[in-house]
């Protein structure tokens, strides 16, 4: 019991792919940082975002440092327990007087001094319960039961429950992690599309049901019509890479964050980079998202078991389509939808749980036998 | 993939549409970035760069003594934006409606009225700016923002104030709401007084505020010129002042007056009824649009007997007769040109002879008529327009009219017996001045000038208007033997007995017209008037004063209306201008007894 809690050792060596892994995040960590300085050079005390979320990262570093250094083996047995508790966090949350209300949605749980954002915890749930249950039960995903209802069903749970929060975008994001994972772990296609797709029309109905949601899609789809109110933010930000052009009118320099844009320095910083570094800023930080991605699309092979190839896939799919579904949002690609750019945005809970994937990933990459040939040659 | 745990297929197809998302994500990029970037400049710039005009300050409009007569302040507009009030502020309502001087109630009502509906039926519209006051002095708007009520502010703007309010309110003309120059030294000086407007071009934030550390360039207003003129603010309230008067006795349609200083053509004052008050010019039911009019340039009227001046002037300066020589006034036909004319009548005041020195001082019409008949048409008309009639004086004031002086060719055959007292030729009363200004001024025209000089705001001058001479139209032995004839129709025995000032020799000439109301001479409607200036020997005032229709019964409407006008004028002018009497004057004035008998009125 205990034994199952000892760490692997945090001395062990990092792989090569660990440390362009970690040269990727850092790279990003800083860029946000860089940019988050420049944007709040508007606000009445240009240091304090800095000064918050550096003490964020200070946590998200040692949350990371954890992860990557926990038997992710040993744990497997803690965790439906832990499946439940943050199952129950997201139930907690909706419960008027402990969770937070902040323009309409009940998110957050009021920590003191902080605010947890409980769908965080549910990710991190969602992905470990998941992955035990899809690697445990996996001769048995042919079955309907076991093999499509149940994992259909858990990941309805924590869908279902973010989704009254409400919120629609990191409910539509585990969504899409989750049915990648089934998708991966060889659920039977004849279940899982009929059912994907029953998902998606529920989902597109509650979307057409709300008029603030039902709104934004209607301006996504007609951003000149609407750009002075409703599409005003997504046409800001649109504006802000043009004003950027090829290189940028340079850090500090932009015009964007002086009230054009809402949420610079949030969910939107995407389009200050574009506007202060150009192209090639804009370019490099999704060349660098992409190659989190392959690193680890790459050291999948080396994955021992089902549980920790979903484990870590799971991972790189949080990090990567949150980037993606962000990125396209800032740049028109996407309906407006709130949600941070890894590692970049300010924002505690999210650069916490980024830096908790990352240590997942970077964790396999440590415990996995290295390749065959490698191994010889050491010999 | 080597571990048969997950299909390849499947995770190759995912790693697939992660790669083309990612792909469609750089494309869209390089759209933005680069292939789409001008169309978004284009926006960008539009929405960031400004254009901020800076306004520049027009410039004053002083008298001769440096009085302010027109000038602008800042004032503020003060407002509340009723979405943005506090509850907790409401206590501090009663303080602000005093501080800006409204009624409480009003004030509420500004805060609380939160929306208003547009057209029946329609979507009510969220009020965002409630007027609270109009016009608030900076202090006073200090001293609101101190108060720090939340949603109450304003907007700074330049108000063009006239202190004197009605004082010379047709010279000084008013600049209108939309800061156009309507009329008077306002719009004729509008280039001096203008000045230029500066602007700053500049880029502005999200809120549409400006962002000072981006401004590219900034060019500096240049304020306005301050403009003096040449009227004198306490001789044109005298000059008010006196017209006030005759309004309030004779209820006349009109009153013009004019003062000027004969040697230059400066006015000292030039004032009309009715006027207006330049701080209310808006306000057409208190002040009818047809008051704005300077009738002294615009209203032409027939000018009577105080055009005799002019066939009196041109018969001594051809030489044709002496002030001596004696005409036969009792004459009621005279043959000219082999055609028998009937003379004008004389009314009361029939002599059968005068000399040409008592034709001017008796105001002799059959006189005058034969002087005329003496000149010849051509060098009466040539005359009359050697005296301004007919043409425009130059003042510097629009909507100047040049007046009625018929060519020759145009004349009837009555015209040579009747334009010599002032009939068939129409006049402003600013010519009938300005002739009388030659004769003042020995014998040369001047052009009647309002701005002496304009200066800029540290006072160095910038142009200066020297009195322009326009032309000699009589010689000065001419003016001086004229004036000696206007001396005596300011004497006992003259007929502006009543214009008489004690020590001061007067010279001057009344008139009085029968108004032509519907197509004649009426013998109810009159305009007296007085033209005269002092003193005599060395002329530093003229006067004229035009009363249109006084409601008044009797005779000689010029002496007995405008000719105490005058005197009452004059004598003002005399105390605060310092004005002495002339030497030689006062000698003539102990003389007097035997000059009236030399030049008195002939035995019946």
């Amino acid at each position: 019991m205990i034994r199952a809690l000892i760490p692997i050792s945090a001395f062990r060596r990092i792989p090569s792919a660990g440390v362009f892994l970690i040269f990727a995040v850092l790279c990003l960590t800083f860029t946000g940082l860089v940019v988050l300085f420049s944007v709040s050079q508007e606000q009445a005390d240009p240091g304090a975002l800095l000064r918050k979320q550096i003490i964020w990262l200070a946590i998200a570093l040692f949350a990371g440092g954890i992860t990557s250094c926990i038997n992710l083996q040993a744990l497997r047995p803690f965790i439906p327990a832990l499946g439940l508790f943050a199952a129950f966090l997201l139930v907690l949350v909706l419960v008027p007087g402990i969770g937070v209300r902040v323009n309409g949605a009940q998110r957050w749980i009021d920590l003191g001094p902080m605010r947890l954002q409980a769908s965080e915890i549910g990710k991190l749930g969602l992905l470990f319960v998941l992955a035990h249950y899809l690697a445990a039960n996996r001769r048995y995903l042919d079955e309907f039961i076991r093999g499509f209802a149940i994992p259909c069903g858990l990941l309805a749970v924590y869908c279902g429950l973010i989704f009254i929060e409400p919120d629609y975008g990191t409910c539509f994001l585990c969504g899409a992690v989750g049915g990648c994972l089934l998708f991966l772990a060889g659920v039977r296609l004849k279940f899982l599309i009929p059912v994907a797709l029953l998902a998606l029309t529920f989902f597109s109905i509650a979307v057409y049901m709300d008029p603030v949601r039902m709104r934004r899609i209607t301006s996504f789809l007609d951003v000149q019509g609407n750009r002075e109110d409703s599409a005003y933010q997504l046409w800001q930000g649109i504006l802000a890479f043009g004003a950027g052009g090829l290189h940028g009118v340079g850090l500090g320099e932009g015009r964007q964050k002086l009230s054009f844009l809402p949420e610079a320095h949030t969910d939107f910083i995407f389009a200050i980079i574009g506007e202060e570094g150009g192209f090639f800023f804009s370019s490099g930080v999704v060349l660098l998202f992409v190659t989190i991605f392959f690193i680890g699309v790459l050291q999948l092979k080396r994955a021992p078991d089902l549980y920790q190839y979903l484990l870590v896939m799971g991972a790189l799919l949080f990090i990567t389509f949150q980037a993606l579904i962000n990125i396209g949002v800032v740049t028109g690609c996407l309906p407006t939808k709130g949600m941070s750019l890894p590692f970049i945005s300010y924002g505690g809970s999210n650069l916490v749980l980024m830096f908790c994937l990352t240590g997942i990933i970077l964790n396999g990459f440590r415990s996995w036998e290295l390749p065959l040939l490698r191994r010889q040659r050491e010999l | 993939m080597s571990k048969a745990f997950v299909s390849s297929f499947r995770s190759s197809l995912l790693c697939a549409a992660v790669a083309l998302a990612f792909l469609v994500l750089i494309g869209r990029l390089v759209q933005l970035h680069v292939t789409g970037r001008s169309e978004l400049l284009a926006y960008v710039e539009k929405s960031r760069k400004m254009v901020q005009m800076v306004e520049a300050r027009r410039g004053n409009i002083v008298d001769r003594q440096g009085n302010i007569l027109a000038t602008t302040h800042t004032t503020m507009n003060l407002g509340v934006d009723p979405q943005s009030v506090r509850e907790t502020d409401f206590p501090k309502l009663p303080a602000l409606a005093e501080l800006i001087g409204q009624p409480l109630k009003d004030v509420q009502t500004a805060f609380e009225r939160k929306s208003r509906t547009a057209v029946e039926g329609r979507a009510v519209r969220l009020i965002r700016w409630a007027t609270l006051a109009k016009g608030l002095s900076e202090d006073a708007y200090e001293a609101v923002m101190a108060l720090g009520i939340q949603g109450v502010y304003g907007n700074r703007n330049f108000a063009r104030t006239y202190p004197g309010g009605r004082l010379a309110a047709h010279v000084l003309g008013y600049v209108n709401a939309e800061e156009t120059p309507v009329s008077g030294i306002e719009r004729s000086f509008d280039y001096y007084l203008r000045g230029q407007d500066g602007w700053r071009e500049t880029e502005r934030d999200g809120r549409r505020r400006e962002v000072a550390r981006f401004r590219e360039r900034e060019v500096a207003p240049t304020n306005g010129l301050n403009v003096e003129l040449s009227i004198d603010q306490m001789v044109q309230h005298i000059v008010e002042r006196e017209i006030d008067r005759l309004v309030a006795e004779y209820h006349p349609d009109s009153v013009s007056i004019l003062v000027s200083e004969p040697s230059s053509g400066h006015l000292l004052a030039m004032a009309n009824y009715p006027t207006f008050d330049l701080n209310e010019y808006f306000d057409i039911s208190k002040h009818p649009l047809a008051n704005q009019r300077n009738r002294a340039l615009t209203d032409i009227l027939e000018p009577g007997s105080t055009f005799k001046i002019v066939p009196a002037a041109a018969t001594l300066n051809e030489g044709i007769a002496q002030s001596g020589d004696i005409f036969q006034t009792g004459l009621a036909k005279v043959e000219y040109k082999g055609r028998a004319l009937s003379l004008p009548k004389d009314h009361g005041n029939g002599y059968d002879q005068l000399t040409l020195h008592g034709i001017v001082m008796k105001s002799s019409n059959r006189g005058a008529a034969q002087l005329g008949m003496l000149l010849g048409e051509d060098r009466l008309r040539s005359y009359a327009s050697a005296f301004g009639f007919g043409e425009k004086t130059g003042i510097d004031l629009s909507g100047e009219v040049p007046g009625i002086l018929h060519p020759v060719k145009n004349w009837d055959g009555l015209t040579i017996t009747r334009m010599p007292m002032g009939h068939a030729v129409s006049a402003t009363p600013m010519q009938i001045h300005n002739a009388m200004a030659v004769v003042a001024n020995g014998g040369v025209l001047m052009k009647p000038q309002l701005v002496r000089r304009v200066f800029d705001p540290s006072g160095e001058e910038i142009v200066n208007f020297m009195p322009k001479a326009r032309r000699r139209v009589v010689s000065s032995e001419v003016a001086r033997e004229l004036s000696q004839m206007l001396v005596d129709v300011v004497s006992p025995e003259g007929t502006a007995r009543r214009a008489q000032i004690e020590h001061f020799q007067i010279a001057g000439k009344t008139g009085t017209t029968q108004k032509i109301v519907d197509g004649r001479y009426s013998h109810k409607q009159h305009v007296a008037s007085f033209s005269g200036f002092f003193p005599a020997g060395k002329p530093e005032l003229v006067i004229t004063v035009i009363v249109d229709h006084p409601k008044f019964d009797g005779l000689g409407y010029g002496g007995a209306i405008s000719g105490p006008a005058f005197r009452n004028i004059a004598r003002a002018c005399i105390n605060h201008l310092g004005i002495r009497p002339y030497r030689e004057d006062a000698r003539s004035l102990a003389m007097r007894l035997s000059y009236d008998e030399f030049s008195g009125r002939f035995a019946d």
